[in-house]
């Protein structure tokens, strides 16, 4: 038992998710992630379970982590009451924390998600806005979307929306001072300081791998972790 | 199939769901991509009779956030805090949200503080210490389906149309989907628990359709948070919701309905991608299956104009199911703006039936 | 006074320790809540591991019980305790009484507590669908159907091609709140597994397991002949859910472990070995004497090793499955030795388990 283990111990999620696991499958036999990637939730627990630090190591650097849909459909089957879903949620934290993430190539994914979810719950207050979903980023969102997109203001007016106003209503202005505290939040809770590590880890990749990196989304690197799929995820090597 | 067996697993999980004076908290998919539905919600609350408050200061709970695990779970916490000290402000104690996932969330939450009060303790420090504020946990928290389900007979009651085929007389065949994050967690927390949920299932046997037991009902949408956000990893959702629809199409669904927010947007626009990219449509005749929420099949129950509802944004067209359960529309009306003029047409799909 | 003994269940273990003791010249009244004596092992057909007939052990038990006075259709009301005698109180219907019940006191020197075990209820492994799916039976329903001695068919009326026995329902199972193993699930399986394939040679059978529990002599034989000589397939993957295909047939999702990946499949009948829970009635008997249970809900002896037919009571003697899963041949092996310990309880005149 080493540094790692105790490390992801820290982490209440872990505690509650991993209690012993006898290698019974109910959780692969139903988990999405295992029908379409080479990966198994009970292969993960069990070598959670060995608590060896070798082998933690090597899940926070790999892409096996990445590859849970967070969907709980295993944590409803474990008939020890461990719950995988909740063990990635651990995992992935302290990869982003130590910055493995950035060795694999769905963990460097992450930044894309910070740049946008992220930026968007300080900026506006929201996970998601439609403004910034761009028809370019979503084909498959459709022709549908594409058209709302273009006439955005008017489509909302029409479905009721109080979008970019003032007061109460769906995609309301949300006031600036609860954006402040939202901020004061990620500040005090460690919110922010895992945006500057998902920031700072994957700028140090990005000039490690030779792929130009500023801030935004329009830029070689998001472009790159974006897209890419250099890898084959889903057959057993 | 032996449904009285099912209903042996209803009656063990019964759920509380507070009757009125709710705080309503929004769901970020919801507002983007069905802006509609939650105003909806609202008017046929109100036409029941039922107060729900809405501070306008409050945010996302940061569940899709703390799902791509961009936000940490302290973050996560706190920002519920801030939405409990929001509620508890106002002077209520039911909390309902309109997203599953914060519904999710929300109950996770609760139930570490359960086990960690200490973590509890913590997570008020920060509250203070980031706004100055307090909270009080909320005495009932539900999510509005809960609440329409409760309602489901006054809205019955209320209702102009059925789930019925005002031609044939039978009952529009429907397949119910309930959000990963409804019950999977905490099955007691969600009704008729997680093997055979019944909120949904309640309000089609309420209005007089037909519920369409399949293979892979259990089966996730396919949202995986980062599984979708991110383009690289679009295939896990795409075949997530592909295997749904692959195993519900021999039982000839009319009307997929949801209580998430984001299944049915998956639901919708997977079945326009698989259309683009394989040809293959589920529907009847090169048309795709309609998709709703809960809200919106109220609506339409409720005999609310279908362009209010919003259903003009959905990319299956829903008008074949309107038709059926003879429910009129103005097919010119449905792509103008609110003063009656013209915003243009969306393309129509190369593979799938528009109107 | 003649010492009376009063064993309180009328299945293997009951009958087997009434029947030594009366023969030993004791006073010994068996009661029994159902109408028939012989508990769980009247239902089956053959037992594991050499096939004999279930009814074969019970005729032998029965044959030792003569001098055995035997109650049925009673349940016990009130034990009560006076220095070292005890006073059972049943409750039953007045011969010829139509409905009318009545109040009986049985005075006793001591007690044997042989009140068995209940099946899991298999409907609340919801995910399995039991009682909702047509072709989703359980072991004992299975036990039934070999008994009857007719063919077995599925719910569409047809011999099944593929038959799914699921191993652990209802045991190591912390969702459904026993943690524990039910122990004689395994070889049922592996018992059954043989049976359906001697009735339908042609069949695909799949044991769906998680650990093959064959803890005594010749069980492990019993699994090799399954898999040698009868091709029973066994995989190494629990039951993670099952759905029913449009005509009946039921698709069931584990993972086979052994090669690490999701395995989807479809059987027209599916098996459901259901393991053993506590029975109901001894929450009450253990209020009213004040017995200690485990965290899995079975009744505690005073020593698991060395007195594990004494409680701290002296004078309340336990035998067979009221003390956590157990085989036949265990149970019978149990009653004897309750039986023994007894005689030599009553004879010291003094109690016999300090």
């Amino acid at each position: 038992m080493g540094a790692l283990y105790d490390k992801l111990r820290q982490d209440i999620r872990f505690v509650e998710g991993l209690t012993a696991c006898l290698n019974c499958g109910t959780c692969t036999a139903i988990c999405p992630a295992a029908e379409f990637y080479n990966y198994q939730p009970r292969k993960l627990v069990d070598i959670l379970q060995t608590r060896d630090d070798e082998k933690i190591l090597e899940l926070l650097k790999g892409d096996t982590i990445w590859y849970c849909g967070e969907c709980m459909s295993c944590v409803t089957r474990c008939p020890r009451n461990n719950a995988p879903g909740l063990l990635i949620t651990a995992l992935r934290s302290l990869s982003q924390e130590l910055g493995y993430f950035v060795e694999s190539e769905k963990g460097r994914q992450q930044l894309a998600i910070k740049r946008t979810v992220g930026h968007w719950i300080l900026e506006y207050g929201y996970c998601l806005y439609p403004s910034q979903i761009t028809p370019e980023n979503h084909p498959e969102q459709g022709p549908i979307w594409e058209w709302e997109f273009q006439n955005l203001e008017k489509v909302m007016e029409r479905l009721g929306a109080n979008y970019q106003k003032a007061g109460p209503g769906v995609l309301r202005a949300i006031p600036q001072e609860d954006l402040d505290e939202i901020k004061k939040i990620f500040d005090e809770t460690g919110g922010t300081a895992r945006f500057e590590k998902i920031e700072s880890f994957s700028r140090q990749k990005a000039e490690e791998m030779g792929i130009q990196l500023d801030d935004g989304l329009q830029n070689d690197y998001i472009k790159h972790i974006y897209t890419a799929v250099n890898k084959d995820h889903t057959t057993e090597p | 199939m032996k449904p009285e067996g099912k209903r042996l697993v209803w009656n063990e999980y019964q759920k509380e769901i507070a009757n009125d004076n709710y705080f309503y908290v929004r769901s970020c998919v919801r507002q983007n991509f069905f802006p509609g539905a939650e105003k909806t919600f609202l008017r046929y609350m109100k036409d029941m009779g039922r107060n729900v408050f809405e501070n306008p200061s409050h945010t996302t709970c940061s569940g899709i956030g703390y799902h791509s695990d961009i936000v940490p779970f302290e973050t996560a916490m706190t920002m519920v805090a801030r939405q409990f000290a929001l509620m508890s402000e106002a002077g209520y104690e039911n909390f309902v949200t309109s997203c599953i996932t914060s519904f999710g969330l929300y109950s996770e939450v609760l139930e570490t503080w359960e086990h960690f009060p200490a973590v509890e303790e913590k997570i008020r420090g920060h509250l203070r210490n980031a706004t100055g504020r307090e909270f009080v946990k909320p005495k009932n928290l539900a999510h509005a389906s809960d609440v329409t389900f409760k309602l489901r007979k006054d809205i019955s009651k209320a209702g102009k149309y059925r789930l019925i085929n005002h031609i044939t007389g039978n009952s529009i065949r429907v397949v119910e989907h309930i959000g990963c994050h409804y019950s999977r967690m905490f099955p007691n927390k969600g009704v008729g628990g997680a093997e055979y949920p019944y909120v949904l299932i309640g309000m089609i046997d309420e209005w007089g359709g037909e519920v369409i037991d399949y293979p892979e009902r259990r089966h996730c949408c396919g949202f995986g948070f980062r599984q979708y956000l991110v383009k690289a990893n679009r295939g896990y959702s795409v075949s997530s919701s592909k295997k749904k629809f692959d195993s519900m199409k021999p039982y000839k669904p009319e009307l997929i309905l949801t209580n998430c927010p984001g299944c049915p947007m998956f639901l919708d626009r997977w079945q326009y991608a698989i259309s683009e990219m394989e040809g293959t449509t589920y529907g009847e005749n090169g048309q795709g299956i309609p998709v709703m929420t809960y809200e919106e099949l109220a609506g339409l129950i409720l005999g609310y104009d279908p362009w209010d509802l919003g259903l003009q944004v959905h990319q299956v067209p829903v008008e074949p199911l309107l038709e059926k359960m003879g429910i009129p529309y103005d097919p010119a009306k449905k792509f103008l703006d609110i003063n009656g003029n013209s915003m243009g047409k969306p393309k129509p799909p190369s593979a799938m039936k528009f109107y | 006074m003649e010492h009376s003994v009063i064993v309180i269940g009328g299945g293997v273990s009951g009958m087997t320790a009434a029947g030594m003791l009366a023969q030993q010249g004791f006073n010994v009244t068996l009661l029994e809540k159902e109408a028939e004596t012989g508990g769980h092992a009247a239902r089956w057909d053959r037992l594991f591991p050499d096939r004999k007939k279930a009814s074969e052990v019970l005729d032998f038990i029965r044959k030792g019980m003569s001098r055995v006075k035997v109650i049925t259709g009673i349940t016990v009301v009130n034990i009560t305790r006076n220095d070292k005698e005890f006073t059972v109180v049943t409750r039953g219907q007045v011969a010829d009484g139509g409905s009318q019940m009545a109040d009986i006191p049985h005075p006793a020197s001591c007690i044997l507590l042989a009140t068995g075990y209940e099946l899991f209820e298999a409907r609340k492994k919801e995910e399995y669908g039991y009682g909702i799916y047509n072709n989703v039976i359980t072991s004992a329903e299975l036990e039934d159907k070999f008994r009857s001695g007719s063919p077995i068919l599925t719910s569409e009326g047809k011999p099944p091609a593929r038959i799914g026995i699921v191993h652990c329902v209802g045991s190591r199972d912390e969702k459904v709140g026993n943690l524990y193993c039910s122990k004689v699930c395994c070889v049922t399986g592996v018992k059954q597994a043989i049976e359906l394939k001697e009735m339908y040679p042609a069949s695909e059978v799949f044991n769906f397991y998680m650990d093959l529990r064959m803890f005594d002599r010749h069980f492990e034989e019993l699994y090799y002949e399954a898999q040698q000589k009868w091709g029973v397939s066994f995989i190494r993957g629990r039951l993670s859910e099952c759905a029913e295909n449009p005509d009946g047939s039921i698709i069931v999702k584990t993972e086979d472990t052994l090669t690490g990946k999701p395995l989807k499949m479809t059987v027209d009948l599916l098996v459901l070995l259901t393991g053993f829970v506590p029975g109901r009635g001894m929450a009450s008997i253990s209020a009213m004497l004040g017995l200690t249970t485990g965290a899995d809900g079975f009744t505690n002896s005073a020593d698991s090793h060395t007195l594990n037919n004494s409680t701290e009571i002296p004078g309340i003697f336990l035998a067979g499955a009221v003390k956590g899963p157990v085989s036949i041949s265990e149970s019978i092996a149990d009653a004897r030795a309750a039986a023994i310990q007894i005689e030599v309880y009553l004879n010291s005149d003094k109690p016999g388990n300090d």
